[in-house]
């Protein structure tokens, strides 16, 4: 079941007890364990040299999906953080029901939870903090620790659920997870937008989100030639015809917008849609996520646009409503610098965040490029908690809260 | 001031002498909170009005090694700003600035003290609105909200509190200002600290800004109302609604008890002899909840419901939430005293768990009515008590404690929105494991290493230990607080 052996080979556990066992182990050994999950391996500084690499997966043999308990009358599932979400989305759908979450197939529940991951269903279901009701972890001294439940509301002890939502894995090993679950809904309605310029939602998005338009998912992206926005509606097939019929009034009335096409299909048709939009991302060597106020989304792909234009050409994806943009591609070491340094100044200029998920090979003679930026004024505390929670410094060590990072902040508080 | 301790005078000058209480006569209004069985009284109540007031304050209170005890406006129901071992309330209630609202980009950013219906009124004709409705809302802070994380009626669809933080401002106890995504960015990079600060119930630090999400506020309703002969047919229509896939806005029910408590107080025409009454409201796109209604009514029917009414009539909606907003004013009519327990269950828990909270009344000699928000499957079992009578105080105590863990064995918890304070933290233990309760006292020390503010509120302390369950002479109502 277990194989502990310490070196950077992947060791697969497939329960919490294995997990335990292996914290044992490396707390003794001083060994790292490291898991930076499969779609997100570029994201923070690198693991250290020597460490075990941890891959967790329940036994689906005895497990239906991964699934532990559904409370299918409650909209509720436990389940194993190694399940992947493709196995949850086929055992939830057997009672119509379904994980409002855009996630890559391949990834694990307890990855989704950790990276915090999210698309533009967020807009109508929230992001995993809104949908996380409780979770089993272990902790730095190999002990099962339990927080938050099954229930909708609960205020009792530390809301350390959501604390651990984008923790990236600094904080203890996620095993088990309960989160809400929705019906799956009976149609959805996919429209395309022509946009004459990425800032439209920065001016009309406030509004339209007042109407019947106000969209179940929301996108946009820089398609060759044209800034294209993809909105998905989501409900009954009468639902989604009224939102359609407002969206075209809106349409209507707004310059620099026009309608491309519309699609009514299924959710998995939706799924399956929004999976593809995605999909560059896992392929680009290069990649940053830019975290601005959502009404300044607009404008920072516009100048990232313009910097591609006489940089070097980029894919742009953006979540309007929540100021979130994912930009790369096949850029030069050279080339991610400088758009590096774009996303810095964006960010600097909007009080925004931004986190690389790709880099390409760091150039020797050139400074290497900071994963994360502009630090932010929680630092200290965060370092703090590391040392409350994993004092040996166990869990994907330096990965985010590093001394390579803000060497000067890491002085102030040791 | 009658009051002598030296931090006095140097807390006066901090927040000039209008901002300070220290005459034991006025301190008498501060020697609790909305959980009237926890009482202490503070050496001083200190009204800060800023960011750096509150630095400052906490400073000299360290200096003075004085308990740091923060307040909203003291709506809090589990004891959580009540100060023993001498402390000082600092109170956030004139810290009142909405200091920016930002519709394109939809937040707020307002100072800890804003009362939560306050930005709701600011956002007026926006559209917008800021949705975490306690009940209190009215009266309840913002920062307040934040410390329990609150909740409320609109809940089951619109979320609690943490849902709609965007970031704070905070000071530790040690004086530092600090800050946690701010800015009006809808998510950062690491863990989420506002979210583990929301609900953390003043043990941490204390809240000073908050920026607050808003969002559209829904435009169309409908809004349904049924009774019911038995709580078991009105619990089972909340889970099979639920099961069937429709979200509700909010459901809440009362029982027969607060239907007469109600009717006797206000006469809104409910039948004083049925046994539940629902009370239900979907939004959403106008021209599809007729429909939606259809459904909704059918399952009630099914679930033997009578006296089906819906309605898309703001008046009428405005009365029937009347209704449920009075529920609590009209116990007050009916009883010397009342305390409020919280706790969540799974929704297809509700029938049984309230079954057994009817039969534990019986077992203490209690009278208990019930309104509560059962889409959550948060109930709020309200005790009928009188508060002279030391007796019943200590029934009121031990029924609380019974239901409580039967919530657990049920898989719910202790509380769904009221807090633990100091009320509910004999019962941690039974809520948590023991590593489980080891890491949040080293979160807690993250914070807070000297155990300076709000201690032995939410975890127990190691310093301050505080003692509900045993009777107090003389005192009903009192707490037996000591030293560890």
């Amino acid at each position: 079941m277990t194989d502990t052996t310490i070196d950077n080979t992947t060791n697969t556990i497939t329960n919490s007890d294995g997990l335990a066992e292996l914290v044992t182990q490396c707390a003794a050994s001083k060994t790292p364990i490291v898991d930076y999950g499969v779609a997100h391996t570029g994201l923070g500084f690198p693991p250290p040299d020597e460490h075990i690499q941890l891959a967790y997966r329940p036994d689906l043999n005895t497990t239906a999906g991964g699934v532990i308990e559904h409370y299918d009358r409650d909209m509720t599932v436990r389940a194993h953080a190694g399940a992947t979400m493709r196995e949850l989305r086929d055992a939830l759908k057997t009672t119509r029901q379904f994980l409002p979450i855009d996630a890559d197939d391949d990834l694990t529940l307890g990855e989704v939870v950790t990276h915090n991951v999210y698309g533009p269903m967020r807009v109508a279901y929230g992001s995993v903090r809104d949908l996380l009701l409780g979770l089993h972890y272990i902790d730095g001294q190999g002990r099962d620790i339990h927080v938050g439940g099954r229930t909708v509301k609960n205020v009792a002890g530390y809301d350390v659920t959501r604390f651990m939502v984008g923790s990236l894995g600094e904080f203890g090993l996620v095993h088990e997870a309960t989160i809400r679950t929705y019906a799956i809904p009976e149609q959805a309605t996919l429209i395309d937008l022509k946009l004459d310029d990425p800032g439209l939602f920065d001016r009309v998005l406030s509004q339209w989100m007042l109407t019947d338009a106000a969209p179940a998912a929301l996108s946009m992206s820089n398609e060759p030639e044209r800034w294209t926005a993809h909105l998905i509606y989501l409900g009954r097939s009468s639902a989604c015809a009224v939102q359609r019929r407002s969206l075209e009034t809106l349409i209507d009335q707004t310059e620099g917008v026009h309608l491309i096409g519309s699609t009514d299909g299924t959710f998995d048709r939706a799924q399956d849609e929004l999976s593809a939009r995605r999909v560059w991302r896992r392929g680009a060597t290069t990649l940053v996520k830019l975290m601005v106020p959502p009404a300044l989304t607009g404008a920072a792909c516009g100048e990232i646009q313009t910097w591609g234009e006489s940089n070097a050409p980029v894919t742009i994806e953006a979540m309007p409503a929540h100021g979130c943009i994912f930009t790369g591609g096949e850029l030069s070491p050279h080339g991610a610098r400088k758009l590096g340094d774009l996303a810095n100044h964006i960010c600097r200029a909007h009080f925004g965040q931004f986190a690389w998920h790709a880099r390409p090979p760091v150039i020797p003679e050139a400074p290497k490029i900071a994963p994360f930026g502009p630090l932010q004024p929680d630092w200290p505390m965060m370092w703090r908690l590391k040392k409350a929670m994993d004092p040996k410094r166990l869990f994907n060590p330096g990965r985010f809260i590093t001394t390579r990072s803000h060497p000067k902040e890491n002085d102030a508080n040791n | 001031m009658a009051s002598a301790h030296p931090a006095i005078a140097e807390l006066a000058t901090v927040v000039g002498p209008d901002n300070i209480l220290a005459d034991p006569d006025e301190l008498l209004v501060y020697e609790c909170d909305g959980f009237p069985i926890a009482k202490g009284q503070p050496t001083a109540v200190v009204f800060p009005t800023t960011t750096e007031q509150v630095s400052q304050v906490i400073r000299t209170l360290v200096k003075h090694d004085l308990q740091i005890v923060p307040r909203g406006s003291g709506t809090g129901l589990a004891g959580g700003a009540v100060v023993y071992d001498g402390g000082v309330l600092v109170t956030t209630s004139r810290m009142t600035q909405i200091e920016k609202i930002d519709l394109p980009n939809r937040y707020a950013v307002v100072q800890a003290g804003v009362r939560n219906f306050a930005l709701t009124e600011a956002l007026a004709g926006s559209g917008y609105h800021y949705s975490p409705d306690p009940s209190s809302q009215r009266a309840s802070t913002i920062g307040g909200n934040c410390s329990t994380n609150a909740g409320g009626i609109n809940t089951l669809k619109h979320g609690v509190t943490t849902n709609h933080i965007l970031g704070l401002e905070f000071v530790l106890p040690d004086g530092t200002i600090m800050h946690t995504r701010a800015g009006g960015v809808c998510d950062g990079v690491g863990p989420d600290l506002p979210a583990l600060l929301c609900g953390s119930e003043g043990t941490f630090a204390l809240i000073t800004r908050i920026w607050c999400r808003i969002v559209p506020q829904p435009a169309h309703f409908r809004t349904f109302y049924a009774v019911y002969d038995s709580t078991f047919d009105a619990c089972k229509t909340v889970t099979d609604v639920i099961a069937a896939g429709i979200l509700p806005t909010s459901m809440e029910m009362m029982d027969g008890g607060m239907i007469e408590a109600v009717e006797a107080a206000f006469h809104f025409g409910f039948p004083t002899t049925a046994q539940a009454l629902l009370l239900l409201e979907i939004d959403g796109i106008d021209q599809v909840l007729d429909q939606q209604m259809k459904e909704i009514v059918a399952i009630a029917e099914s679930n033997h419901a009578k006296d089906i009414m819906s309605c898309s009539d703001p008046k009428k909606r405005a009365e029937l939430w009347q209704a449920r907003k009075k529920a609590f004013g009209a116990v007050g009519r009916i009883s010397h005293s009342y305390c409020t327990q919280d706790a969540c269950v799974p929704r297809s828990k509700l029938p049984e768990v309230m079954a057994e909270v009817g039969k534990l009344g019986d077992k203490f000699g209690l009278r208990i009515t019930n309104v509560f928000h059962a889409g959550d499957g948060n109930i709020h079992p309200i005790m009928l008590f009188d508060e002279d009578d030391p007796q019943q105080v200590q029934n009121v105590l031990r029924l609380s404690e019974e239901v409580l863990e039967y919530c657990i064995e049920v898989g719910g918890t202790i509380t769904g929105e009221h807090g633990v304070g100091v009320e509910k933290l004999h019962l941690m233990d039974k809520m948590f494991n023991p590593q489980t309760l080891d890491t949040f006292d080293r979160i807690k020390r993250a914070f807070d290493p000297k155990r300076r503010i709000n201690d032995a509120k939410l975890i127990p302390s190691d310093k301050l230990h505080v003692e509900l369950l045993t009777p107090v002479t003389n005192q009903p109502g009192g707490a037996v607080v000591t030293q560890v």
